[in-house]
């Protein structure tokens, strides 16, 4: 009991200094674009450290999302250098946090679709190797309820007999990058819908041949169900296979290869 | 809006500080060998692996029991309850306890405040024969492990519930499934294996027990029990159980034999042997499967370090009323003639409560622990059942038309004189403390074939009560003479286990909801709470910051309201739940 007391104070103190820095930050945030209620928020839970809103990270989306269960997402952050992590986030979900990018050797873009629950900020951070947060965004329209429903796998009853079946297409866009598109079947879901526990892909990593990370993902609740991504690994002249890997909360892994074209094809 | 994201920040520190500072030292197979001994943590299912359910703590006796008083209760909340037959664990001031549908939860001890929640994400068609319920978890290093209705076991992280691995013990789609607490044992050849058995008893499964890496959940070996089947260690073939098919079993009958060790098993130190009941014979109507029909219905004891089995003891050969052999066996050392014996005992589904020699599985006595049992006349002297023939349900080839044999009356039901729910031996007394039922049932026989994922029985039945007030009774038995020392009657069946403590305490809880403690030397009821639904779990006490505290799991379910019979008279108004309740005496109280 008096170890446990010590280690309160000791993580209160720590607690303190913590806050301090990021008050700091808060009162040099800069103004929100996007005008959302949630800006002073996320920033700090997401973006720690100092922030830019930055044109250069482009964020694709539909005005108005035709179906609020599978938004299509793009964020292109090419014309950005060092990039070491894309964080993205719906404000307005009851989960924010969609994904995050690890480009280790890729370039700094991908494309997913998003479950919206209501009309919301998608927000997009770009953080390079200065530690930097490149900030952008766009507004979507949506109708209520993307998050709360039933994933579709629920109408078949031997949904877990397709689990991770994956159609999937890579082709060498230039010369040292790939342009790699997959779909993996998986309900994905968020532990919102009454009675069916959370359930998702949480971890996607590509890599070379020889085993180099080339690109990871963390996934979260909000990504859409049977998950569609795009990704660019770099690809020099040895590498003719992207090897992929993906594992899901319940440990469910799933590992395949995926062939690079020698020659170019955009 | 600054002041509000300060307190979100520092709420999230708080979360994981409060993790941080109680999860302290990990869980060595060392201190789940001498758990008994140690009052400050739970880290077994049994309280020690031997199964005994005894502890040593006193703070709370017979003189201040009258002020215990609850803690705290949390609820399992969700639209999921049915029945709750877990033992939690207790390790640096958190619980782990196992719900319904395959839910686990981390709390927070000394607030009761959940730290994580674990759901598994079923599949559609499971096949949970009786209820859909799980008895408890395993816990050694930093992770957690217990399995699900669909036959897999899960490692989570201790600290963060999340799933470390996940393997399949066996294929759910043909009926298999799991709810027993998974049991861990020390080896010399593989260091510490996690051992399961498999459920799936109704539905012509071949029971198994298989042993695993808990650090990674690769299989180290396999023990199918039923004659025939070969075992396996580190990938390759070992010894065909029984040593050859058509021993004890015609034809192909074997290999959908039945067996299911659905309730786990027990490990002693002294001997190094895990012990293992197994289940029922498949199918129920034994006229399709002569012989002794090997090893069901039985106790075996299993060598964790490749798997073999030592000994075999079946306690109801050529089964013909559904006695699976499954209840759990107790090691404890028993003085006999002035001799101290090392032995093992084990209350059976068939209404007898047996003494086994657990160095050899050499039979020592067996005697009735209900009453008016009628399928057997008595015991032997070499163990086995004295049948009585007019109580063996008739064959349906000798009906006039081939599909329904002649009906009989059993005592026991097939739900049995026990069931799942395990007993207590005091250290201090030297009695057992049996949770039984007085029931009977109309049993018949009917043909059937094999169907993957279908029930296997090819019998039917209705259980009655033999008595008007009660089914329910808690029995104190000498295991040197088989007296009956003192009984508790209870309207409704009796499906919780039992504590027993070094306060003089005999601890178990009832379907009406009672959790109740007794005298232990004269069965006199010292104490009750009503916790607002049926209990049908097993109670635990420890020592944390000095204190007593004693806890149960709540929630009306398991095989009673699914299979009841003439039974749903006395349990058909009860209401489900899902809650822990956690008493301590409080400290005004303390030292009154």
């Amino acid at each position: 009991m008096i170890n446990r007391t010590i280690k309160r104070i000791i993580a209160a103190a720590a607690l303190v200094i913590i806050s301090q820095v990021s008050t700091a930050g808060a009162s040099s945030l800069p103004q929100d674009p996007l005008n959302s209620v949630m800006w002073e928020n996320l920033a700090g839970r997401f973006f720690p450290g100092e922030i830019v809103i930055d044109q250069r990270v482009r964020v694709s989306a539909p005005h108005d999302a035709e179906d609020q269960m599978q938004v299509p997402i793009t964020i292109d952050a090419t014309d950005l250098d060092n990039v070491v992590e894309i964080v993205a986030i719906a404000d307005l979900n009851p989960i924010p946090h969609i994904l995050t990018l690890h480009p280790t050797r890729a370039q700094a873009f991908i494309g997913f679709r998003v479950k919206l629950e209501q009309a919301s900020p998608i927000r997009v951070g770009v953080k390079t190797s200065d530690g930097v947060w490149h900030v952008n965004g766009v507004i979507v329209n949506a109708a209520g309820g993307g998050c709360t429903a039933p994933a579709l796998a629920h109408g078949l009853d031997n949904w877990y007999k397709t689990l991770g079946q994956t159609r999937a297409i890579t082709r060498r866009e230039t010369a040292d990058a790939a342009r790699l598109s997959l779909r993996m079947r998986h309900p994905m879901d968020t532990g919102l819908a009454p009675g069916i526990p959370v359930f998702y892909l949480n971890t996607i990593e590509v890599t070379s041949p020889n085993g180099d990370e080339l690109a990871k993902i963390e996934m979260f609740e909000p990504v859409s169900e049977n998950p569609t991504l795009t990704l660019k690994p770099l690809v020099n002249d040895n590498i003719s296979e992207l090897l992929v890997y993906a594992r899901d909360t319940e440990a469910n892994e799933f590992r395949f290869s995926l062939p690079v074209s020698d020659t170019i094809d955009n | 809006m600054k002041n509000f994201k300060l307190l979100a920040v520092a709420s999230a520190l708080a979360c994981a500080t409060g993790l941080t500072s109680q999860v302290s030292a990990d869980v060595g197979v060392a201190d789940i060998v001498g758990d008994q001994a140690s009052t400050g943590d739970i880290v077994s299912y049994g309280l020690g692996p031997r199964g005994q359910r005894y502890s040593p703590l006193s703070m709370i006796n017979k003189e201040n029991i009258k002020n215990l008083f609850p803690v705290w209760s949390f609820s399992f909340g969700g639209e999921k309850q049915r029945g709750q037959e877990s033992q939690p664990l207790i390790k640096d001031g958190v619980m782990y306890v196992t719900g319904s549908y395959s839910r686990m939860w981390a709390i927070d001890i000394a607030t009761g405040e959940e730290l994580w929640q674990y759901d598994a994400r079923l599949p559609e068609g499971i096949l949970p024969c009786c209820d859909v319920v799980n008895r408890g978890a395993a816990i050694l290093g930093d992770k957690v492990f217990f399995g699900t209705l669909d036959a897999k076991i899960v490692a989570l992280d201790a600290k963060t519930g999340k799933v470390v691995w996940r393997k399949k013990i066996a294929d759910f789609e043909a009926g298999y499934s799991y709810t027993a607490a998974p049991l861990i044992v020390p080896t010399e050849a593989h260091g510490p294996l996690i051992l399961t058995g498999n459920s799936g008893g109704e539905f012509g499964v071949v029971g198994e027990v298989q042993a695993r890496n808990p650090e990674t959940g690769d299989l180290v070996w396999t023990r199918p029990v039923i004659e025939g089947h070969a075992g396996t260690l580190n990938g390759k073939e070992t010894s065909i159980t029984g040593g050859a098919a058509n021993t004890s079993w015609p034809g192909d009958m074997w290999k959908n034999g039945g067996g299911a060790p659905w309730l786990g098993g027990t490990y002693d130190p002294d001997t190094k042997l895990a012990f293992f009941g197994t289940g029922n014979p498949a199918p129920w109507n034994s006229y399709l499967r002569p012989g002794d029909n090997k090893w069901t219905s039985s106790r075996v004891a299993i060598n964790p370090e490749n798997g073999e089995i030592e000994w075999g003891f079946q306690t109801t050969p050529h089964d013909g009323w559904d006695y699976d052999g499954v209840n759990e066996f107790v090691s404890f050392d028993m003085e006999k003639d002035g001799k101290m014996i090392k032995a093992g005992a084990t209350a059976d589904r068939n209404g007898f409560f047996y003494i086994l020699d657990r160095t050899n599985g050499d039979f020592i006595s067996a005697t009735p622990f209900v009453k008016n049992i009628t399928w057997a006349k008595g015991i032997d002297e070499n163990g086995r059942p004295i049948w009585d023939p007019e109580n063996r349900p008739g064959n349906p080839a000798e009906s006039a038309d081939g599909k329904k044999g002649k009906s009989i009356f059993a005592v026991p039901s097939f739900l049995g004189g026990k069931n799942w729910m395990p007993m207590a031996y005091s250290q201090d007394t030297n009695l057992f403390y049996i949770p039984s039922n007085e029931w009977g049932m109309d049993i018949w026989n009917e043909p059937v074939t094999y169907k993957k994922g279908a029930a296997y029985l090819g019998a039917g039945f209705t259980i009655k009560p033999i008595f008007d007030d009660y089914i329910g009774s808690l029995k104190a038995v000498d295991p040197t003479t088989g007296d009956i020392k003192w009984e508790y009657k209870n309207k409704a069946p009796l499906w919780g286990g039992v504590l027993t403590t070094g306060g003089g305490l005999v601890f178990t809880g009832t379907p009406e909801g009672f959790l109740k403690a007794f005298d232990e030397e004269t069965g006199e009821e010292l104490w009750k709470f009503q916790t607002g639904t049926g209990i049908v779990s097993s109670p635990i006490t420890w020592e944390q910051d000095g204190e007593q505290y004693l806890t149960i799991v709540t929630g009306w379910g398991g095989a009673v309201p699914l299979w009841g019979g003439e039974v749903a008279k006395f349990v058909s108004y009860l209401n489900q739940g899902g809650s822990v309740w956690t008493f301590k005496i409080p400290e005004q109280l303390a030292g009154k």
